[in-house]
C-alpha cells in the first residue's frame, strides 16, 4: 500500500502542470494566512484604540450623579480573537458596538458589512475560504482519473497480477490524494503558529487541533468519493461530473437552502414583534424615573416599614437608588425572557442545521471550523451574555451608590467623585474555553466520521464491483 | 451544415444527457426556491410597514383624544402637555420606510444588512441603533438568502459549464472530429451554433423565471426594472459563454477544458472578491463609530453645559427667525425655550460626525468600484442591487432622508416654541401631515 502512495506522488511531483498550480495554490494559501493575520492585528489595534478611548472618557468624569452616569454609560467593542485570522465565522455580520446603559439590554450594531456595498458572497480572502472550497476541488482534480487512468492504461491488470488488492489500490490512491490536502492543511497551521508563536495557549492549540481534525476528515471523504467514482465509472469525465455535481450541491445549494430552511423552520420574532413585547412586558413593571408609579410606591411603603420611618426624608439612604435598582431588576427578567427566548430559537436553528450534516458534510465542516476558531454564533451568543452581565453589574454598582453614597432621596443634584468612576471596572472579555462549548460540536464530528464510514463502506464495495480490464 | 441543423443536432443530445437535464432542473428548482424567498421577504417587509403604519395611527388617535377630551397628557406622566410644540412633536409618531421594491423578487441584496423603517423623533439620527438590521440567526446571514440573484451570478456560470464543457472534447476524444468539420465546414461556426444554442435555451429558461417573479410581486409596476434585470443577466450569460466558447476554441481535451472553466468560475466567483474583500478590511478597518459616541455623548454634554449666550447664537445663526420673536427677548420664558431647543445643536453635531462616518464608508466603497473592472461578479451584483433598489447608495439615501425629517422635525418645533406656539388638535394634525416626507 506504501507503495502504491509513494508511485502515486512520483506521478505527481513529475506532472509540470500539478506543480504549477501547487506552487500557485501554496502561495495563495500562505498570503491568506499572512493577510488574515495582519488584518487581525489592525482590527485589534483599532479595537483597543476605540477601547482606550472610552474608557478615558469614563475614567475623566469628574463629577457626576450616578444614575446620570448610568445614562451616560459606555460601550463595548467586539474584540477579534487570535483564530480570526483563520476563520472569522460570523464576524462580519454581527456588528462591533455595543452600547452599555441603564435601563435597557441593546443590541450589537455597526457590522462590517453594513458599511459597504456588496462584494464576496464567501467571505474574505481567509485560509478557511480556499480550505474549505478550493482544496476539495484540487482533490477532486486529482483524484478524479486516478483509477480510469490505471484501467485505460492496464496499470490496475498489473497491479492486480503483482499482489495488490483491489480495496488497496483504491484505498491507497485515496490516501495519496488525501495527504496532498493535509500537507497544505499542516502548511497553513505552521504558517499560521510561525506566525503567532508568542501568542500561541493551550486553547488555541486544542482548538487548531480540532480544526485540523475536522478538516482530514472532510478531506478524506471528499478524497474517497472521487476515488471511488474513478473506479466505478467507464471514464474518467463522468467521474470528474459526478463529483464537481456532488461538490456544487454539498458547497453551494445544500448549506444555502438548508439554512434558509432552519430560519423558517424556527423563525424569529420581526424586530418591531420583539421590541413591542419587550414594551408590553415591561411597561407591566415599575418605572424608576416615575415616582407616582403604584409599584414605586408600593415599593416605597416597603422601604419605609423595612426602615421603620414615615417619611423618605427620614430614610438613612437614598430611595431615588432603589427604586431605579428594583426598575434594573424587573427589565432585566424581561430582557431575559425575550433576549432569550431569541437565543433558543438560534439554538434550534443551529441544531436543525446541523443536521443538514447528514446530506452535506460540508454542513458539518463549516460548523466546526467557525466553531473551533471561536468565532460561530454561539461564541457571538457568548459575548453578548458576558456583556450584558457586566451592564448589570455596571448599573448595579451605580445605583448602589445613589442609594448607599451618602445623598439624599430627591437630591439628584448630588455628584460622586472622579475616584468612584474610576474605580468601576472595565468591561473584560474571558473567551469562552472550548471544554464548555465542545459538546455543542459532537454532532457535527460525527456526523464527519458517518460520511467518513459510507465512503470505507464504498470504497469496499467499489472495491468488489471494480473492473481490472 | 446549417445552424438549425446543428441546433436540432444538439437538442437531440441535450434531451438524451440525463446529467444535463438534472442540472438544468436543480437550476430552475433553485430559482423558483430563490425568487420565492425574494417574494417572501418582499411581503414581509409590507406586512410589517403595516402593523407599524397601524401602531403610529393608534397613537396619534390617543394624542387626539387629549384634545377632544380637554385633556394635556396621560394622567401617570403629568410633565407632558401636548398643547406645547416640543410634547406635541415629541408625540406625533412619524414612521420613515424604505419600501421594498417589487424587484426584489429577483434580488434581496443588501436589503438584510439595514433597518428598512424608523420612527423619527427629534432624537433620532440615521446611525441610531433601531436601524439595524431585521433579527435573524448570523449564520444564515453570513451564507447569504438563495435568492435568484444568487443562482444566476453563481450558479447560471456552472450550468453552463455542465451544458458546454464537453463541446469539442468529447468528439475530440472519440476521434469523430476531423468528420465534423467535414459536415459543417468551419470549426468554429459549429462551436458558436453549439454554444448559442445552449446560450438561447438558458435565456428562454431565464425569461420564463422571470415572468414566475413578476406574477409574484407587482414587478411591472416598477418603471424597466424587469427588462433592466433581464437585460443585464444577458449580458451576464453572453460574458461566461464567451468565456467558455474561447476556453473550447483553444483547449485540448473535454478534462482539461472542464478544469479550466471551473478555475476561470472559482477565480471570479471567489478568489477576486474574497482578496478584494480582505484588502479593503486591511486598508479600511471597520468604522468603530467612535465620532458618533463622541458626539452622543461628550458633545452633546458640553453643548447642555456651554454659556447660554454661545447657545442663543448657535441657535439664532440656525434659524435667524428666532431673533426676532417674543421670547427671545423675554429673559425669563427663553430658559424653558433655549433648553427645549438645544437638540438642535446636539443634531447639528451630529451631522458632521455622521458625515465623516458617511466619507469613510464613501472611500471603502470607491475601492470597491475601482475593481469593477477585473472584479465581474461584484460589479454584476452590485448593479442587479441598484435595479432591485436594495444597493448600499439606495440605504444611504435612506439615512440621508431620515436624516432631513430630523432637520425638519427639529425646526418647527424649535421655531414653534420660540413663537409660543399653543397647539390644539388641528394645529397636532397639520404637524403629522408636515414631519412627513
Amino acid at each position: 500500500m506504501l507503495q502504491i502512495i509513494k508511485n502515486e506522488w512520483r506521478f505527481l511531483v513529475r506532472s509540470h502542470l500539478f506543480l504549477g498550480i501547487s506552487i500557485i495554490f501554496v502561495c495563495t494559501l500562505i498570503l491568506s494566512v499572512f493577510l488574515g493575520n495582519y488584518q487581525t492585528q489592525k482590527q485589534k489595534q483599532s479595537h483597543r484604540n476605540a477601547k482606550n478611548h472610552v474608557r478615558q472618557q469614563w475614567e475623566k468624569i469628574d463629577q457626576l450623579n450616578p444614575h446620570s452616569a448610568a445614562h451616560y454609560g459606555t460601550y463595548i467593542f467586539k474584540p477579534s480573537n487570535l483564530l480570526s485570522s483563520l476563520d472569522e465565522g460570523v464576524n462580519s455580520v454581527t456588528g462591533n458596538v455595543l452600547r452599555v446603559e441603564g435601563h435597557v439590554q441593546n443590541e450589537i450594531t455597526y457590522s462590517e458589512a453594513s458599511q459597504i456595498q456588496a462584494i464576496s458572497r464567501f467571505g474574505k480572502l481567509k485560509s478557511s475560504l480556499l480550505l474549505q472550497y478550493i482544496v476539495p476541488l484540487l482533490l477532486i482534480f486529482l483524484a478524479f482519473n486516478s483509477v480510469s487512468n490505471e484501467k485505460q492504461s492496464g496499470r490496475l491488470k498489473l497491479m492486480v497480477l503483482q499482489g495488490a488488492k483491489p480495496f488497496q489500490i483504491i484505498l491507497s490512491k485515496t490516501v495519496a490524494v488525501w495527504l496532498y490536502g493535509v500537507s497544505l492543511l499542516i502548511l497553513v497551521l505552521v504558517v499560521y503558529g510561525t506566525l503567532n508563536i508568542h501568542n500561541l495557549t493551550s486553547e488555541i492549540l486544542i482548538r487548531t487541533i480540532l480544526f485540523f481534525i475536522s478538516y482530514i476528515l472532510y478531506y478524506f471523504i471528499v478524497s474517497g468519493f472521487t476515488v471511488f467514482f474513478s473506479a466505478r465509472w467507464h471514464n474518467a469525465t463522468l467521474a470528474l461530473t459526478s463529483m464537481m455535481s456532488i461538490w456544487i450541491l454539498w458547497t453551494i445549494f445544500l448549506p444555502n437552502i438548508l439554512m434558509s430552511s432552519a430560519e423558517k423552520w424556527h423563525p424569529l420574532p420581526s424586530r418591531y414583534e420583539f421590541k413591542s413585547a419587550m414594551k408590553e412586558d415591561r411597561s407591566k413593571g415599575l418605572d424608576g424615573h416615575n415616582p407616582t408609579d403604584n409599584r414605586a410606591l408600593a415599593l416605597k411603603q416597603r422601604v419605609l416599614k423595612e426602615y421603620g420611618v414615615d417619611s423618605l426624608s427620614q430614610l438613612p439612604i437614598n430611595f431615588d437608588g432603589i427604586r431605579m435598582q428594583a426598575d434594573e431588576d424587573y427589565g432585566n427578567s424581561v430582557w431575559d425572557k425575550h433576549f432569550g427566548n431569541n437565543r433558543k430559537l438560534l439554538k434550534k436553528q443551529k441544531r436543525s442545521y446541523q443536521l443538514g450534516g447528514i446530506l452535506s458534510p460540508f454542513i458539518s465542516l463549516q460548523n466546526t471550523s467557525m466553531g473551533f476558531m471561536g468565532n460561530d454564533n454561539l461564541h457571538h451568543q457568548e459575548f453578548l451574555l458576558q456583556v450584558e452581565s457586566y451592564r448589570r453589574v455596571f448599573i448595579k454598582m451605580l445605583n448602589d451608590k445613589q442609594t448607599y453614597g451618602g445623598s439624599k432621596t430627591g437630591n439628584w443634584g448630588w455628584k460622586e467623585d472622579n475616584a468612584f468612576f474610576r474605580s468601576v471596572p472595565d468591561f473584560k472579555y474571558t473567551p469562552t474555553t472550548i471544554s464548555i462549548v465542545f459538546s455543542n460540536y459532537i454532532l457535527d464530528v460525527i456526523l464527519l466520521v458517518f460520511w467518513l464510514v459510507i465512503v470505507l463502506i464504498l470504497i469496499i464495495l467499489g472495491a468488489k464491483k471494480i473492473q481490472i480490464v | 451544415m446549417r445552424s438549425l441543423e446543428i441546433f436540432l443536432y444538439e437538442w437531440k443530445h441535450f434531451v438524451r444527457s440525463p446529467f444535463k437535464i438534472i442540472a438544468l432542473m436543480l437550476f430552475i428548482i433553485a430559482s423558483i426556491y430563490g425568487l420565492h424567498n425574494g417574494a417572501d421577504l418582499y411581503e414581509k417587509q409590507h406586512k410589517e410597514i403595516e402593523k407599524l403604519n397601524l401602531n403610529a395611527n393608534n397613537q396619534k388617535e390617543t394624542i387626539v383624544a387629549y384634545f377632544e377630551n380637554g385633556k394635556i397628557g396621560p394622567k401617570d406622566k403629568p410633565w407632558i402637555d401636548v398643547t406645547s410644540p416640543y410634547w406635541a412633536i415629541r408625540n406625533a409618531p412619524t414612521y420613515y420606510f424604505k419600501e421594498p421594491s417589487p424587484a426584489i423578487v429577483y434580488n434581496i441584496g443588501k436589503a438584510e444588512q439595514y433597518g428598512y423603517y424608523k420612527a423619527i423623533t427629534t432624537t433620532s439620527s440615521p446611525y441610531d441603533t433601531d436601524m439595524a438590521k431585521e433579527i435573524a440567526n448570523p449564520e444564515r446571514i453570513l451564507s447569504g438568502t438563495l435568492d435568484f440573484s444568487f443562482v444566476v451570478l453563481y450558479l447560471l456560470s456552472l450550468l453552463l459549464l455542465v451544458l458546454l464543457y464537453d463541446i469539442k472534447g468529447a468528439e475530440a476524444e472519440q476521434g469523430f472530429l476531423p468528420l465534423i468539420f467535414v459536415q459543417t465546414g468551419s470549426k468554429n461556426w459549429w462551436m458558436l451554433s453549439r454554444t448559442a444554442f445552449y446560450t438561447t435555451l438558458l435565456l428562454l429558461v431565464l425569461f420564463g423565471l422571470m415572468l414566475y417573479g413578476a406574477l409574484l410581486t407587482d414587478v411591472f409596476s416598477e418603471a424597466n426594472a424587469f427588462w433592466n434585470i433581464f437585460l443585464w443577466i444577458v449580458g451576464y450569460l453572453i460574458f461566461w459563454c464567451a468565456i467558455y466558447f474561447l476556453i473550447l476554441k483553444y483547449g485540448k481535451n473535454t478534462v482539461s477544458n472542464t478544469l479550466q472553466m471551473i478555475g476561470i468560475w472559482l477565480l471570479f466567483a471567489f478568489i477576486i472578491p474574497a482578496a478584494i474583500q480582505q484588502w479593503i478590511s486591511i486598508e479600511k478597518p471597520t468604522n468603530l463609530m467612535i465620532d458618533f459616541i463622541d458626539v452622543k455623548r461628550d458633545k452633546s454634554d458640553k453643548i447642555y453645559d456651554q454659556s447660554n449666550l454661545l447657545t442663543d447664537k448657535q441657535l439664532f445663526n440656525l434659524y435667524p427667525s428666532l431673533m426676532n420673536t417674543e421670547i427671545a427677548k423675554d429673559s425669563i420664558r427663553i430658559k424653558g425655550a433655549r433648553r427645549s431647543s438645544i437638540r438642535a445643536l446636539i443634531n447639528e453635531a451630529m451631522k458632521d460626525a455622521i458625515a465623516k462616518i458617511e466619507s469613510d464608508h464613501q472611500t471603502k466603497n470607491e475601492i470597491i468600484a475601482n475593481t469593477y473592472w477585473f472584479n465581474p461578479v461584484t460589479y454584476s451584483q452590485n448593479k442587479l442591487n441598484q435595479f432591485s433598489k436594495t444597493h448600499y447608495k439606495d440605504y444611504e439615501s435612506y439615512r440621508k432622508d431620515i436624516q432631513e425629517l430630523v432637520n425638519k422635525r427639529i425646526k418647527i418645533m424649535v421655531i414653534d416654541i420660540w413663537n409660543n406656539v399653543h397647539v390644539d388638535k388641528t394645529k397636532y394634525l397639520t404637524y403629522i401631515e408636515s414631519l412627513k416626507k
